[in-house]
């Protein structure tokens, strides 16, 4: 069995993996159907028909302009599933970026970053997005930007012992000494190390990244208008929470859904991933 | 004074309109039960036992602490038992960010301030006429030229000064020097001279049929030239409040002016709080829990949640248009096909109805509450055929779209915006949404021109000089229009200005150099203890004065 | 004592830096205050005669220097719109915001610390995934969508239960504390329950590495109950590692106290920003971003030298420890 069948099934023999694998795999479905096709158009509005109850034709009711709210939240998976991945990507690669430099072998790097790092790490992200957004404009890049800044930060400090551990470790001394690259020893050796503490983060970041999106949405400073997303919907169905309250369910149940679905998929992963606690893995190598 | 016909047909149909509120209003209340009773079953069967568990907890701290609350409103409610309350709370949407009514911007400080706090020369009735103010009375000469206002005895400002001909013509003067806020409007006057003590001259370049309007608003107010104080954060008038404190987050509160000169416009309530609720939920949760005894604007969906025994609830005309320009300089809509083609292709029907079916439809330039008002909707009835083919005759179809942009400022909401776009993608418009702050829409739509569609709401009235200023963000230049509104300008007789009015706003309808969504109608809910809220117009004209309420 | 010294530089530098990109990115900005103010009447000479006496044409340069001077003295400026201290007004909004969100993090401690120590004291394996299940849902609730829940189960009017107020606050403020603190609770809680799920699980973490330390055998050897060790022997030694993820959450609970103000229609900080950044009123929002930013940065440099004091042992090591992960 291949490595990557191992973990899936080990992620899928558990209740909580179960459920992350079925809810992340229906996200996607949905997303990739939302290309081709959804109930309604999103721009189908109905002024005569404005926030209708649930119905054979609209089974989640409609919005403010009378347009669909299952279509709106199933084009929306599609911008979030974006936001989550570009998110991650981005953190991704500021977080091993900054954990490069800390673990660096020049001490003066090393620790500048390391105070650069505890000194950012407490701006929150709805500042970098305020601060972004006002000559940017509201778009799904300032929710990407303003959470990759600040999931990489988070995600260096949580990475820097076990990577401090791996880079001072005699295979890595060993493997500078035999003449390999620093780029390749980094990447060979010391980022497998964190992989475990790694993907729980990233994928709990692409959970955050989610309720971020919802927060800046509403705020103004998060995905733009017009643009379908479920922090849009949730944002559009609060207007009139005093009289059409069953509006309010649906976007929120569904990012709720999404973000455990995400949480529990990167505990899965992370005891899927670490042969202490996979025996499956120590079988097969 | 005669008042045109049109407006009175308008004043039938507003009340119609109100009469069948009731009627929906149970309706609502019907489905809405309904709609509770499911949320609650589909709620309480949630697994988050333990939030509840946990909340319970706070909960019960929270039932002391409203219980406490309650109690403590009552026993202030038991200890006043007059039969006229001495303050009176009222709930507005829109604050105003400063009291500087000489340079701020804005309806909301006009609303709360002229009349109340500031008096201008004359004053406004709610049927938007002009009425004395300053002055009692006032003679025109007969080349219209020449205008000499009659001032009443004995004014005074409310910190003690004296108020004479000689503020009246320094205030104008100012006006004109300084260039405040709608001096623009009366650029045709010269001058204002003091003659004595109460009688004040102003000459006029060429005649204008509107300026007495004008006088009643900011143009007209009168200021105490020796007062010195920060006009943005206080105000020293004439009228019959003043200022006790403000704060534009959230109240300003207005005390009866011990020092008030007049009688007509005595107060009926010694103290006006006035609240500014920009949440249209948080603001009908005041409403109800007591918190204000009026909400002006109230949300026309969410009004329909509230029990019509304690409040009336009714809607009224104001000067407010949502008008779609149509950027007229742009390449693409220089054609006129495609400016009608739009207008054919909107549906204003469905827009009203999704809006709580409260506004109405207006069709031209000029709002129901202004002279020259008329029924303007049938030269551009909704027909999608007729836009099709004007768009295909421009050479564009629904595979074939045109491109166009619509800039507007989120002060609106997103749903117009959707709603065009949705509507004329059926006529082969692909409408792209450019929805921007309001300051970006005034820095890019208004003050540099470049745009392609707009939308904003022209709250002002007698604002028609719009059309007929071709260097306004409109470009639009129209020469019937501009010729028959220097006619109703020059016009002596009120009703036959009022006429030359009609044919320019019909001149500029016909050209299509905009859409009229709608005539914004204002809901308002007053509990049923408060008298004296004005009907029409009270989003520019609130005469604080006249409201009272009853225990 | 460097790495004080050391911190303390890098937190001044951060704030010149910070103050500079404030500026220029409001600069930026389309639209101008003047043109705010004098509104869609307007004509191009009355905009350019505002901005002459709003001093909006002076140059770049000298606005900054003119700025930071104010800084410097403890000055923040004078609102171009509504003539007000801009000090003054962040003050009255603080009124709103710091109580907020000091009964945010009241409730959050409260609903975190216990449920991460009961998490790890839990015998069954039902019941440590309940936990466990708890603190996933709950850290998984949009602050937005946990907001109207709290609404439509409590508030007074549209709430299932009719106990709380919904939206607003009084507009006397705290001069009635009791309706106040009414006003407070609902929009504390949501943002509560929230950060509360995330303290339980850093808590449930850190307490559980701690528990199968030596320390805690020991205490066990000599007598204490597991409870009773993990409470008062294992929880102390994790005291160091929570007062920094404590710290975070805080700077983490910020966007959910935004949404939260903007839900409840609560005059507070997030609102006042968002206001005078679409007067465009610059004097205001640069101050503001500016204060709330060097906020922030002191709360990192305080959590991390409280974490040095706290744990002797970084001292030796030279390595702030990392976080513990749920």
């Amino acid at each position: 069995m291949s490595a990557s069948k191992i973990v899936i099934s080990s992620i899928w023999s558990k209740v909580g993996g179960k459920y992350a694998l079925v809810v992340i795999g229906l996200w996607l479905l949905t997303a990739a159907a939302s290309l081709v096709w959804t109930p309604y158009p999103l721009l189908d509005t109905d002024g005569f028909n404005v926030w209708a109850s649930p119905s054979a034709a609209h089974p989640l009711g409609t919005d403010g302009t009378g347009a669909d709210v299952l279509s709106w939240l199933m084009a929306g998976s599609r911008t979030n599933l974006l936001i989550a991945v570009l998110t991650v990507i981005v953190a991704a690669v500021i977080g091993l970026a900054l954990v490069a430099a800390m673990v660096s072998r020049s001490g003066a790097l090393a620790s500048t970053s390391v105070v650069v790092v505890d000194a950012l790490i407490s701006i929150p992200t709805v500042l970098i997005a305020l601060i972004l957004t006002v000559p940017f404009g509201a778009s799904a890049a300032v929710v990407v930007a303003s959470c990759g800044c600040a999931y990489g930060l988070n995600l260096a400090r949580i990475l820097r012992p076990s990577a401090m551990l791996a880079a001072r470790s005699a295979y890595v001394e060993s493997a500078l000494w035999s003449g390999a690259s620093t780029v390749r020893v980094f990447f060979s050796h010391i980022v497998p190390n964190t992989l475990p503490v790694l993907c729980v983060q990233l994928s709990m970041s692409a959970g955050t990244s989610m309720l971020a999106e919802a927060g800046l949405t509403y705020l103004g400073v998060g995905v733009g208008a017009g643009v379908p997303s479920w922090g849009h919907s949730l944002s559009t169905s609060v207007k009139f929470i005093s009289i059409y309250p069953m509006a309010v369910l649906w976007p929120g149940l569904i990012v709720t859904m999404v973000v455990v679905a995400l949480n529990l998929f990167g505990d899965a992963l992370r005891d899927a991933l670490d042969p202490l606690t996979n025996p499956a893995l120590r079988e097969d190598s | 004074m005669s008042s045109p016909t049109g407006a009175h047909g308008e004043a039938d149909a507003t009340k119609q309109e109100n009469e069948q509120q009731p009627q929906s209003t149970a309706s609502t209340d019907a489905t809405l039960n309904a709609r509770a009773k499911s949320s609650n079953g589909a709620k309480s069967q949630g697994p988050k036992k333990w939030l509840i568990a946990l909340i319970a907890i706070i909960a019960a701290v929270a039932v002391i602490v409203a219980i406490a609350v309650t109690r403590g409103k009552n026993d202030d409610a038991n200890t006043s038992g007059v039969t006229k309350a001495d303050t009176v709370t009222i709930g507005l949407k829109l604050a105003p960010v400063s009291l500087d009514i000489r340079h701020q911007s804005g309806s909301a400080i006009e609303q709360v301030l002229i009349g109340n706090v500031y008096e201008a020369l004359l004053s406004r009735d709610s049927d938007n006429k002009v009425q004395p103010g300053l002055a009692k009375s006032w003679d025109i000469s007969k080349d219209g030229k020449t205008y000499t206002f009659h001032l009443n005895q004995n004014m005074t400002f409310s910190n003690g000064d004296k108020l004479d001909a000689d503020d009246v013509a320094w205030s104008i003067n100012q006006l004109k020097e300084k260039q405040y806020y709608n001096a623009n409007q009366v650029a045709s006057l010269d001058k204002a001279e003091a003659v004595d003590a109460n009688t004040v001259k102003l000459t006029l370049s060429t005649p204008d049929s509107n300026l007495l309007w004008y006088l009643t608003g900011r143009p007209g107010l009168v200021f105490d030239k020796n007062a010195k104080y920060n006009a943005k954060t206080e105000a020293v008038g004439s009228g019959p409040y003043t200022v006790e404190s403000f704060d534009s987050a959230s109240k300003m509160v207005l005390k009866a002016n011990p020092k008030y000169w007049g009688t007509a416009h005595k107060p009926a309530t010694q103290n006006v709080v006035i609240r500014f609720l920009t949440d249209d939920n948080a603001a009908v949760n005041a409403l109800k829990s007591g918190d204000v005894d009026v909400l002006s604007p109230v949300n026309a969906t969410l009004a329909k949640s509230l029990d019509t025994n304690t409040y009336r609830v009714s809607a009224a005309d104001g000067s407010d248009k949502f008008v779609l320009a149509f950027n007229c300089a742009n390449s693409k809509l220089k054609d006129k096909r495609i400016r009608q083609a739009v207008r054919y292709g909107i549906n204003h029907k469905e827009i009203i109805a999704s809006r709580g079916n409260v506004d109405y439809a207006l069709g031209g330039p000029i709002p129901s509450v202004d002279p020259g008002y008329e029924d303007l909707t049938s030269l551009y009835p909704y027909n999608v055929d007729k836009a099709k083919q004007l768009m295909k005759e421009a050479g564009y179809s629904t595979d074939n779209p045109l491109k166009l942009t619509l800039t507007y400022a989120n002060t609106y909401g997103t749903e117009l915006g959707d709603q065009l776009k949705s509507q004329l993608a059926k006529i082969g418009i692909d409408l792209k949404i450019n929805y921007v702050e309001f300051s970006t829409w005034l820095q890019d739509v208004h003050t540099n021109g470049d745009y392609e569609l707009s939308l904003v709401d022209h709250a002002e009235s007698h604002d028609f000089y719009k059309w007929t200023t071709p260097d306004y963000y409109f470009h639009y230049d129209g020469k019937q229009a501009q010729e028959l509104y220097a006619k109703a300008l020059k016009a002596t007789d009120e009703k036959q200005s009022a006429d030359y009015l009609k044919q320019a706003a019909k001149a500029v309808s016909e050209d299509a150099p905009a859409d009229w969504l709608f005539g914004y109608r204002v809901t308002v809910a007053v509990d049923k203890h408060v008298q004296g809220f004005p009907g029409k117009l009270s989003q520019t004209v609130l005469p604080l004065w006249r409201i009272s309420k009853t225990k | 004592m460097r790495f004080v010294v050391k911190r303390l530089v890098l937190f001044v530098a951060a704030l010149i830096g910070l103050s500079a990109l404030v500026f220029v990115m409001l600069r930026v900005l389309p639209g101008d205050v003047a043109a705010v103010i004098a509104g869609t009447n307007a004509t191009p000479e009355r905009i350019a005669s505002l901005r002459d006496d709003l001093g909006l044409n002076k140059p770049l340069v000298a606005q900054y220097g003119d700025w930071m001077l104010g800084l410097l003295h403890g000055n923040l400026g004078v609102s171009a719109v509504g003539g007000r201290s801009v000090a003054g007004q962040v003050v009255t909004r603080m009124s709103v915001t710091f109580p907020l969100i000091v009964l945010s993090l009241l409730i959050a401690l409260a609903i975190g610390l216990p449920l991460g120590c009961a998490a790890v004291l839990a015998r069954s394996h039902r019941l440590r995934g309940l936990y466990h299940g708890i603190a996933i849902v709950a850290g998984a609730i949009p602050a937005l969508w946990g907001g109207l829940l709290l609404i439509l189960l409590f508030s007074r009017g549209s709430g299932l239960l009719g106990l709380l107020p919904a939206q607003g606050f009084p507009d006397d403020g705290w001069s009635s504390p009791l309706r106040a603190l009414a006003s407070l609770t609902l929009p504390a809680l949501t943002t509560g329950i929230t950060a509360g799920a995330s303290i339980m699980r850093y808590t449930r973490a850190a307490v559980r590495d701690m528990a199968s330390s030596q320390a805690v055998d020991m205490a066990m050897a000599c007598g204490m109950t597991r409870t009773q060790a993990v409470l008062r022997v294992a929880l102390r030694l994790a005291t160091p590692q929570l007062v920094s993820v404590i710290g975070l959450t805080f700077a983490q609970m910020i966007t959910g106290v935004m949404v939260v103000e903007n839900l409840f229609a609560l005059p507070g900080l997030g609102a006042m920003l968002v206001t005078d950044v679409g007067n465009r009123d610059l004097i205001a929002v640069q101050s503001e971003l500016f204060l709330l930013a060097a906020f922030f940065l002191l709360l990192g440099l305080v959590v991390d030298v409280a974490h040095r004091a706290l744990d002797p042992r970084l001292k030796t090591a030279g390595i702030t420890s990392g976080k513990a992960t749920a």
